[in-house]
């Protein structure tokens, strides 16, 4: 299709090869060109089934289009069309190899992008075919990506496969919650049902690829919602309830209970609006306790740049040494991964690993498991000192998995010294890094939610679950009132006397801030399910019965407090880097543990409410995880 | 960083084939020297639109490109998502039902050459808009002959 007609050269030129030098005259328009074209179209076209109107990929497909263009009106091939039988490779990625045209852009991706070698090409001339040579699932958490990358519908998605045309789609750019990175999004719907995710292009964050996990959560937001309102009755069993009836039950239990009892507990997918109502909810109530999961005891919210990717996703692709300490990119932030493993492709940057053993798709240095590893660095006895000191652009990041350890503190001010040692933090570079779990957790830190959930949920009597069900409920006193605002029926969900139904992000506006500190917007894209409202505004009714009325009652209300409290949440589509160095910190007394470090991320699959009830998900961590 | 190279837009050649945005100024307050004055809101409010639709909230953005291997020619329109989901199935038939007249418009209906002339249609109705930011491509100059380049012996721990 790139063929072009050169002056005086005497066959058509491939313009994508051939590089343009002066006095060159082109024709880009000619009966030669255009002839060329048909001539390549027809080659590409010999092998490939007439299938477009059971093909999934019909409507969106590049060969479709570019036969449009360029191809003849009619076919001069009357043989048999060559036939591939399909591969297996896995619940995501169906294949109808009869269709590939052999452009092994999937082979490529698989090899450069993602960092396995299963996909590749196998046989010569027309026995040509990709496929994983022994029978084998692709086990890569971007794979996803070559369903898109597939200009044809060889590899088409399995879950979305003939359930609807892309024409019928109405598409909705948002952003994903799933994890911490905040990949850009576009939601398909058709009528009240998202039908599928793909990505879109943000060169900052997710660049053009999105996790698995990403793009097919979806099927979670029609499963195990709440509808209504309900309140548990005396034989255990719920009761569907109006609204009003519920949140005057709630209110009730509100008034009987001692202010210091109340305790709020944010869930990992929560908004900064609706964290930002709980938190003035909870504090208009008389108590302080109020938290985000995943947070830890004693989270370090004095500072921005303790909890942000102070380096930016994008300019980790400076980098030229990089050390993990207790992080698994890979599991955690599987996109923030594809940006280390580009860099250490590109500049052969050297990555070191300090945790339990993990898989990585680069190559890296394992130094140890624990702690200690890391004290050695920072008194600059350990090997890796050397190639931490001869580098120009060094980068530490630290897993959000550590806030939940005892000794925070203390490791936190080891990973300084290291950083300090080895001029980590400059004024032209910032490579102290922390890589968070959770879409809510630099927002919650930023607005405040940072009480010690031990202590809170242990002395609470009355409990308000915003979404949260990875908090451990063990340790709740059994006469507590537990009410749980969400729109999954999860884990929490078993213990809750109230549930009051929300929306998920697919069908509400709420503000979101990544691991690097950059602030975007969800936009709703479906309508909710039932009885469910947005969060906040659930809290802000629920104030109101409750007699301490919150003083808005909009969204861009809820905007103007949130930007008296963190000013970053309202500037949306930015990064607000830290602009305060982490050098006025007071000095740490608190001794490291030798305790190792403990894999966070059990099952890439399965980390939230939304993932836990989807079906792929479930078979992606059946067939996929299986060692 | 690499600024120089992101694709500088609207393209010269889109910019001579949009209309220009004298249209958009004359809605503004600011120009006086217009012969007749609109003033924001009030192209709405004669159309007879039901009020609460004239105050709406509107999202204007530019679509991105298909996550497909399609072509770039629908690159770089925009659009207004009048954020509808007021959608729901209907129990009779199963068809999708809505109640909100502008729940396809912005889908189907209308589209800009510019984000400035989306601004002025949804000033001139008196939305209450937010103009989201164009994500383009970070292009980086290649050639096939770099492949080929002699880049000196190969190091030890590449071989």
């Amino acid at each position: 299709m790139c063929l072009v007609e050169v002056e005086k050269s005497p066959k058509p030129v491939a313009s994508c090869a051939m590089p343009a030098l002066p006095g060159m005259k082109i024709k880009t328009n000619t009966p030669v060109a255009k002839k060329a074209r048909e001539g390549v179209m027809e080659f590409l076209l010999m092998n490939h089934p007439l299938d477009c109107p059971i093909c999934d990929q019909g409507g969106e497909c590049d060969l479709q289009d570019q036969s449009m263009a360029f191809g003849a009106d009619r076919g001069r091939f009357t043989e048999m069309k060559r036939s591939v039988v399909d591969k297996n490779l896995g619940p995501l990625v169906k294949t109808v190899m009869t269709r590939c045209i052999q452009c092994t852009r999937c082979v490529r991706f698989a090899t450069e992008v993602a960092g396995v070698q299963d996909l590749g090409m196998l046989g010569r001339g027309s026995g040509e075919e990709i496929g994983t040579y022994v029978e084998k699932l692709m086990s890569s958490e971007l794979s996803g990506n070559v369903i898109d990358i597939c200009p044809v519908g060889a590899l088409t998605s399995k879950p979305f496969a003939f359930k609807a045309r892309n024409w019928e789609l109405k598409g909705t750019e948002t952003i994903d919650v799933t994890d911490a990175v905040g990949s850009n999004i576009r939601v398909d719907s058709r009528g009240p049902e998202v039908m599928r995710i793909v990505p879109r292009l943000n060169e900052d964050i997710n660049e053009e690829w999105i996790s698995d996990k990403t793009r097919f959560c979806y099927d979670g937001l029609k499963r195990q919602r709440l509808n209504d309102p309900m309140i548990r009755g005396p034989d255990g069993r719920f009761k569907a309830v109006t609204w009003r009836d519920a949140l005057a039950v709630v209110a009730e239990v509100l008034q009987q209970v001692k202010p210091e009892e109340i305790t709020g507990v944010a869930g990992k997918l929560s908004d900064a609006e609706s964290m930002m109502a709980l938190k003035d909810f909870v504090n208009k109530m008389g108590s302080d306790k109020v938290l985000c999961e995943g947070n830890g005891p004693n989270p370090p919210a004095d500072l921005r740049s303790n909890y942000l990717m102070n380096t930016s996703i994008a300019r980790l692709e400076k980098a030229d040494a990089i050390l993990l300490v207790g992080t698994q990119p890979r599991v955690e932030a599987a996109i923030v991964n594809a940006r280390i493993r580009k860099t250490v492709r590109a500049t052969q940057a050297k990555v070191a690993y300090i945790g339990p053993p993990t898989d990585f798709n680069y190559d890296h240095e394992h130094l140890g498991t624990g702690p200690q590893t890391l004290v050695e660095i920072a008194e600059g006895r350990h090997s890796f000192c050397s190639t931490l000191q001869s580098s120009k652009n060094p980068v530490i990041i630290a897993g959000a998995g550590l806030f939940e350890r005892e000794d925070q503190d203390a490791l936190f001010s080891t990973i300084e010294s290291v950083a300090k040692k080895f001029n980590v933090v400059r004024p032209d570079w910032n490579g102290l890094n922390v890589l968070l779990l959770h879409a809510a957790q630099a927002a919650a830190l930023d607005l405040g939610l940072v009480a010690n959930p031990t202590e809170s949920i242990k002395s609470a009597k009355f409990l308000y679950l915003m979404g949260a069900d990875d908090v451990s409920l063990d340790k709740v006193p059994d006469d507590a009132f537990v009410v749980y605002q969400g729109h999954h029926g999860d884990k929490a969900v078993y213990r809750a006397n109230v549930i009051l139904p929300s929306s998920a992000f697919s069908e509400k506006e709420g503000t979101y801030e990544n691991t690097e500190g950059c602030t975007q917007w969800t936009i709703p894209a479906v309508p909710t399910v039932g009885d469910a409202r947005d969060d906040w505004k659930i809290i802000r009714a629920l104030s109101e019965v409750a007699g301490a009325q919150l003083p808005y009652d909009s969204l861009s209300g809820v905007r103007d407090r949130i930007s008296m409290v963190a000013p970053n949440l309202v500037h949306v589509d930015e990064r607000e880097p830290c602009t305060i160095s982490s050098e006025v910190k007071p000095p740490v007394k608190q001794q490291v543990s030798s305790t190792p470090f403990k894999t966070v991320v059990e099952n890439f699959y399965m980390t939230d409410a939304i993932t836990r009830a989807s079906k792929i998900m479930a078979q992606c961590s059946a067939t996929l995880l299986k060692k | 960083m690499a600024a120089p190279l992101r694709r500088s837009l609207p393209s010269l050649g889109r910019a001579l084939l949009s209309p220009a945005p004298a249209p958009a100024r004359m809605l503004s307050a600011a120009a006086s020297d217009a012969l007749v004055e609109i003033k924001p809101g009030e192209i709405g409010m004669v159309s007879g639109i039901p009020e609460e639709h004239l105050r709406r909230k509107v999202v204007i953005y530019s679509p991105a490109r298909t996550a497909s291997q399609q072509g770039s020619g629908k690159v770089g329109r925009w659009k207004i998502n009048f954020v509808s989901t007021q959608k729901w199935e209907n129990p009779l038939m199963g068809w999708t039902s809505t109640g909100d007249p502008y729940a396809n418009v912005g889908e189907a209906g209308l589209t800009f050459d510019s984000a400035d002339s989306a601004k002025a249609f949804a000033e001139k109705h008196g939305w209450d808009y937010v103009v989201r930011k164009r994500h383009t491509p970070l292009l980086k100059p290649k050639s096939y002959a770099e492949n080929f380049k002699w880049r000196g012996p190969p190091k030890a721990e590449q071989a």
